[in-house]
């Protein structure tokens, strides 16, 4: 009997702690959301609303926030710029880390070990230290205010990371096959390309996350490296705006939710491979 | 072998590798060497002429330079605070949601939310937050403690300055931690309750030791991402009130872009956060290695 009622309090305490930790739980997302729902709320208020009640629903839902913030950050140039920017940045690494992730992983030798040795080191740079000098060179090679120039700027300094990976990943792939290809007659490039890339789809789906995201939410290269507004990215647009209008709430409420909306959606869409990613980047970076 | 034969294997290693190093010897390799060469002279950034000044530079910053000083003690407080407050809670959620059923994913989801946005836009959202919402609450709530000057008094825009970090860093660490929490055997935690443990008894002894690895990361993650804070402070602060807030990378920016463009001079802070910064890193792979020799 005893016993029994024993086992049937500690069932309860269970119960009682699980309930607990979901309340706790249910706090801590609320806090995570406020301001989210914050500047939602009165981004679809008119200022003088916003001012009377910051917290309670609007009266009427006022949109009209939305198509003049929608222009003051030129909302469809920042975005192209952005993908463009974004774009060639990711194809240029996938491409180049792969080749020299591949090769070095399948090379023994010295030559091979110092080259791999000479990427990673990298890794150990800030940024902070060599902006300026980069911005020196950028000039010197008249690439600066240039968005492909950018993009060029995000191969070099992401390469690092995705050789890293590449470089532990094909070891996972048996070397019987690059043989059997070569004695089939396939040339090396021919071999990457048409049996190795594919195979390394897994991490490239990794590095191509990881590296989306880096660029798509950096803020000081581009600011750094962009000079004339025609070719601000998305949160150079938001910034600048802020500079210009920083009282007018409604508004640039109202240009944090436009420039956030394209990567909640991605995350939404896309939320398993990027926690996935994410988690497997620190692991193993 | 025929000496052609013997090249071959580096030259096809060299061809696959070029493209990579073409773009990293530029953009990473010569701004390094060359933050190293600029940090030893007198570069103004206009003028093509200079003079070497040999650690000059150096010595001016560790010791007349009054605010990089105040910013390397204001980053390391603000390390010390993100590397012990983000873990604590990193791992309070990460055991947390990975106990709960059904609503594990919806909690996951919002957790890390944060950490996808921009923390240029995190920083204006909570900037409205500080300035805004908070003093209204005050007024019109019991919460009358809430009406305080966030961003204008600098003690209190430290604490800003941490709760934008947090919210924002926090779902990145939580996510490593529930990787490695996946990673605890359930029989494991089953034998240990036939046993008797109890909740706390089964985390200290069984949950916790099994995600140490995890816990080097993660320090060390935060340990590095601390130190190099930029975006937080430039979007919620700008370093201010005053230089109140200024962190290492901010005062290095501001001293060669918006202040005296003294090139050669901010290229020696440059290199004394990278010394900084290397010799955590050397820390840890010390650390790691040790680690790994004694499991």
């Amino acid at each position: 009997m005893n016993k029994l009622e024993n086992a049937s309090d500690i069932q309860l305490g269970r119960r009682v702690g699980s309930v607990l930790i979901f309340l706790f739980l249910l706090l801590g997302a609320v806090v995570m959301l406020f301001p989210i729902y914050m500047g939602l709320l009165n981004s679809v208020k008119t200022q003088s609303e916003m001012l009377t009640n910051i917290l309670s629903f609007p009266k009427e839902l006022q949109w009209g926030n939305y198509p003049s913030a929608f222009k003051k950050i030129h909302f469809f140039r920042s975005l192209g710029n952005t993908i463009q920017i974004a774009g060639v940045g990711l194809i240029g690494i996938i491409v180049c880390a792969s080749l020299a992730g591949y090769k070095l992983s399948r090379t023994k030798g010295k030559l091979s070990a110092s080259l791999f040795a000479l990427f990673i080191l990298s890794m150990l740079i800030p940024f902070h230290s060599i902006m300026i000098t980069l911005v020196k060179i950028t000039k010197q090679l008249s690439i600066q205010g240039s968005i492909y120039g950018l993009g060029m700027l995000y191969i070099g300094l992401g390469v690092s990371m995705a050789i890293f990976l590449y470089h532990g990943f094909v070891k996972s792939i048996p070397r019987d096959l690059d043989e059997a290809a070569i004695i089939d007659g396939c040339s090396e490039f021919k071999l990457f390309y048409a049996v190795i890339f594919p195979l390394l789809l897994p991490v490239t789906a990794t590095i191509a996350i990881l590296n989306l995201l880096w660029i798509w939410n950096d803020f000081l290269l581009p600011l750094l490296m962009l000079t004339n507004s025609d070719h601000y990215t998305l949160l150079l647009s938001t910034n600048m705006l802020f500079g210009e209008y920083s009282n007018d709430w409604s508004n640039i409420l109202a240009s944090l939710i436009l420039a956030m909306l394209p990567v909640v959606i991605f995350y939404l869409f896309l939320q398993k491979y990027i926690l996935n990613g994410i988690a497997e980047g620190a692991i193993k970076g | 072998m025929t000496s052609k034969t013997k090249w071959k294997p580096t030259l096809i290693l060299l061809a696959f590798v070029f493209p990579a190093l073409l773009f990293y010897s530029i953009f990473v390799l010569a701004p390094s060497f060359g933050g190293v060469w600029y940090s030893l002279t007198d570069w103004n950034g206009l003028n093509p002429d200079y003079d070497m000044v040999g650690l000059g530079n150096y010595v001016e910053a560790l010791t007349e330079d009054r605010f990089f000083l105040d910013s390397i003690w204001f980053t390391l407080k603000y390390v010390v605070f993100m590397v012990v407050l983000s873990n604590f809670f990193a791992i309070l959620l990460a055991v947390f949601i990975e106990s709960q059923k059904r609503s594990k994913v919806w909690f996951r989801t919002i957790f890390f939310m944060p950490n996808m946005l921009s923390l240029i836009i995190g920083g204006f959202m909570w900037m409205f937050i500080f300035t805004k919402v908070l003093p209204f609450i005050a007024e019109h709530t019991i919460f009358k403690f809430l009406d305080q000057s966030w961003i204008g008094d600098p003690k209190l825009s430290f604490y800003a300055l941490l709760i934008l970090s947090l919210w924002s860093g926090v779902g990145y660490l939580m996510v490593i931690y529930i990787a490695a929490l996946q990673g605890v055997p359930q029989q494991l935690k089953e034998a240990a309750a036939i046993d008797g443990a109890n909740s706390w008894q089964t985390f200290r002894n069984i949950t916790m030791p099994m995600i140490y690895p995890a816990l080097t990361i993660g320090l060390f993650v935060t340990l590095n991402s601390s130190f190099k804070v930029f975006e937080a402070v430039f979007a919620l602060t700008g370093g201010g009130p005053g230089r109140a807030t200024q962190v290492i990378a901010l005062n290095i920016y501001e001293e060669a872009f918006s202040q005296s463009s003294r090139y050669g001079y901010a290229s020696a802070k440059a290199m004394i956060l990278f010394l900084i910064v290397f010799m955590i890193t050397i820390v840890q792979l010390w650390i790691m290695k040790k680690r790994e020799v004694e499991a």
